[in-house]
């Protein structure tokens, strides 16, 4: 039945749904959960790096990923389709900062990328996103995380969770999360948070954390301000034991 | 979407009043002066790096449009890029390369080269064929080491050990050619480019004001602002304070931006 | 003659303690001829900013729509209203976008941004910023401007003090600009308060 309804990519079927969104949903469900927190200082995001073999050399996967200085994000799904959507949303900073000489805030950067998204459930001849996104940013309002779905929806979120053990995760999260945690303490949740669906042992190289806030500031052009990085395998170390 | 898309131009330049200005011209009206860095800037190389150096002033024909102005812009973290010419190029034209370079920064995950910033600037200027009146002097450190390059506005460029550029370039150079020696320390490496800049502010009428000096090492950059001010304005004798009610008014608005709350009781809700 | 003379026009904005002021004159003219004395050159941004735009009227004209446009979308879609210092940033690249084909205006703009830091940056007709410390002119009065508040400005003026202060620079300077003139305003920005003033001068 579905079958009448998939001539074109985005057309409704009877009952509303656009089933090409469905499935990619479907493929963010399937790929490696991703974690995001909240604290009072900061944001953390992490995921688990999972190589098809062990033959693979996992030092040159790079899921989490800076966007400009004070923003960074993670997915869970399709890794192709996330480079586009790293490489269009790092652009998108560039282009604002060209024109008020600043970087975006988070939520501006959402914007733009979630629209981005959006597009691609409403065009022609392109199939949407199979990514869910966790972007975590930092601007005069603070911190913020949001989540990015490949409708083009998006929600700020002090906790969330994508990707195969989204379900689990969030539970998780539910129980652990509280409004005065510090970004620390924030670090230590997303990974055990990642423990609970995470399959052998985990290891510096097995997961990928990035931070933002906290200690974490630097000087882009003169000015101080918090600055997006990701954890060497040294630093996740050192949390993992 | 359509909201974040109007207020943004798609990049490139606007011709739209190229026409009207045209006739303007060919009617003896000219296109208005616009500001101008009239000049000194120089680069050298010493011993564990780049030294920049730039005086601070920007003219629009004879008047002194900004005396305190910054020639010295930032590439990126491992590179800095003093202008001369057009005021306005000299600041877009480093602050588009700026932003490429970050996105190469960001998608080869290491520090962008020198030469990378100087084929980007080259030929972003060749392609606009010298109206892009950039006169620029390139510095910083890499992993090939330090680098040091001149870029005229038509995107021809010199790669030597000590560089000078803009209107003041005669009268830098001079002292460079009798001071400059290989393998300077970093201090006196400092001491010449400011002796450099000063000979452009003192000889040179396009130059003026004080001494930016910026510089670039191996992972190390310090900028010094105003590193010298040779031309420090005296204290005012007298003040020249109007006192108040000197100016007639004919009308006046007020628009109270605060709220103000004080003397009102809270209600007793009790 | 420049086309940024062809209406004529001064404008002029000064920092105080915690405090900005930007004036104009009000006249338009066509060259020599005073067409009208009720032609605003400076436009409010936000509560706190204001954006000055000498020169060709025409341009005046479309640039105080367009970049109204602009502030109201800023508005719109980051939910919070426009420092200053990003207005400058945006008014200049507006500029530069017609680098070879520009807008006759030379633009000031002066407010207070939110920790009320008093801000005022002029520009040229590409978009050149101006970061000054104490003031900034514009305008077919440019010269005489220049001088005359070179020697009247002084730091830490008062609200009160900084209105005479512009007031008396604009004033003066205008007297011996033939295309400026008939009729000024004020606005005085103070972290309480807006406070516009219509000046008595000379209809010569």
């Amino acid at each position: 039945m579905t079958d009448r309804y998939s001539f074109s990519l985005t057309t409704f079927s009877p009952s509303g749904k656009l089933v090409q969104i469905e499935y990619a949903l479907n493929a963010v469900a399937q790929g490696v959960t991703s974690i995001g927190i909240k604290a009072t200082n900061g944001i953390v995001i992490a995921t688990e790096k999972k190589s098809a073999s062990p033959l693979i050399d996992d030092s040159s996967l790079e899921k989490v990923a800076n966007v400009c200085p004070n923003i960074g994000m993670v997915y869970s799904g399709m890794g192709p389709d996330f480079r586009v959507l790293l490489s269009k949303a790092r652009k998108a900073a560039q282009k604002y900062k060209r024109i008020y000489n600043e970087y975006p805030p988070t939520g501006i950067l959402v914007k733009e990328v979630a629209s981005v998204m959006q597009e691609f459930t409403q065009s022609g001849g392109v199939r949407p996103f199979g990514v869910s996104l966790l972007i975590a940013g930092y601007d005069e309002t603070g911190p913020a995380l949001y989540q990015v779905d490949p409708s083009g929806s998006y929600w700020a979120w002090k906790a969330s969770a994508i990707g195969k053990n989204m379900i689990n995760a969030k539970t998780f999260l539910e129980k652990r999360y509280n409004d005065d945690i510090e970004l620390e303490d924030a670090v230590h949740t997303s990974i055990l948070t990642l423990k609970e669906g995470f399959e052998g042992q985990m290891t510096e190289n097995s997961i990928e954390i990035g931070i933002i806030g906290g200690t974490t500031t630097g000087f882009t052009e003169g000015k101080e301000r918090p600055l997006f990085r990701k954890l060497s395998p040294l630093e996740v170390r050192d949390y993992l034991t | 979407m359509a909201t974040t898309r109007l207020e943004q131009p798609k990049g490139g330049f606007n011709f739209d009043n190229y026409q009207r200005n045209v006739f303007l011209e060919n009617k003896g009206i000219p296109v208005p002066k616009m500001t101008k860095t009239g000049t000194t800037i120089v680069g050298l190389i010493y011993k564990d790096g780049i030294c920049l150096g730039a005086d601070t002033r920007a003219t629009a024909g004879p008047i002194v449009a900004d005396k305190n102005c910054e020639k010295i812009h930032y590439l990126a973290p491992n590179m800095y890029c003093c202008g001369a010419g057009t005021a306005a190029d000299t600041e877009f034209t480093t602050a588009l390369i700026s932003s490429q370079l970050e996105l190469h920064r960001l998608t080869t995950g290491r520090e962008a080269r020198v030469a990378t910033a100087l084929m980007m600037l080259k030929q972003m200027l060749f392609r606009y064929q010298g109206h892009i009146g950039a006169a620029l002097v390139l510095g910083g450190y890499d992993v090939t080491g330090p680098h040091l390059y001149t870029i005229h506005p038509h995107g021809s460029t010199d790669k030597l050990p000590y560089v000078t550029m803009g209107s003041g370039s005669l009268a830098a150079m001079a002292v460079f050619e009798s001071k400059w020696r290989k393998d300077m320390e970093r201090q006196e490496a400092i001491e010449l480019v400011r002796e450099a800049i000063e000979s452009g502010i003192f000889n040179d009428l396009g130059s003026g004001s004080n001494v930016d000096v910026t510089v670039i090492e191996k992972d190390k950059v310090d900028v010094y602002r105003n590193y010298a001010k040779p031309n420090e304005r005296g204290v005012k004798e007298q003040s020249y304070k109007f006192k108040r009610g000197t100016t007639a008014i004919l009308k006046e608005s007020i628009k109270d931006l605060v709220i103000i709350t004080e003397g009102i009781e809270e209600m007793d809700i009790s | 003659m420049s086309i940024l003379e062809y209406n004529g026009g001064a404008i002029v904005a000064m920092v105080g303690k915690n405090c900005v002021a930007i004036g104009s004159d009000k006249r338009f003219g066509v060259q020599l001829m005073t067409v009208s004395t009720e032609f605003p050159k400076i436009f409010p941004a936000t509560d706190k900013t204001f954006i000055g735009l000498p020169g060709l009227a025409t341009d005046i004209r479309t640039l105080s729509e367009r970049f109204r446009f602009k502030i109201n979308m800023y508005k719109l879609s980051e939910e919070r209203e426009i420092e200053p210092r990003t207005l400058a940033h945006l008014v200049s690249s507006t500029l530069y976008e017609r680098r070879f084909g520009p807008y006759f205006v030379e633009p000031i703009i002066a407010g207070l941004d939110k920790d009320n830091q008093p801000f005022i940056c002029g520009m040229d007709l590409i978009g050149c910023i101006n970061f000054a410390k104490d003031f900034v002119v514009a305008g077919t009065t440019t010269d005489s401007l220049f001088g005359v508040c070179e020697s009247l400005w002084e730091p830490d003026l008062e609200p009160e003090d900084l209105f005479e202060t512009v007031s008396q620079s604009l004033l003066n300077a205008v007297d011996r600009d033939s295309l400026a003139g008939w009729g000024a305003v004020i606005h005085v920005v103070t972290p309480e308060r807006v406070i516009t003033r219509t000046l008595k001068t000379r209809m010569d």
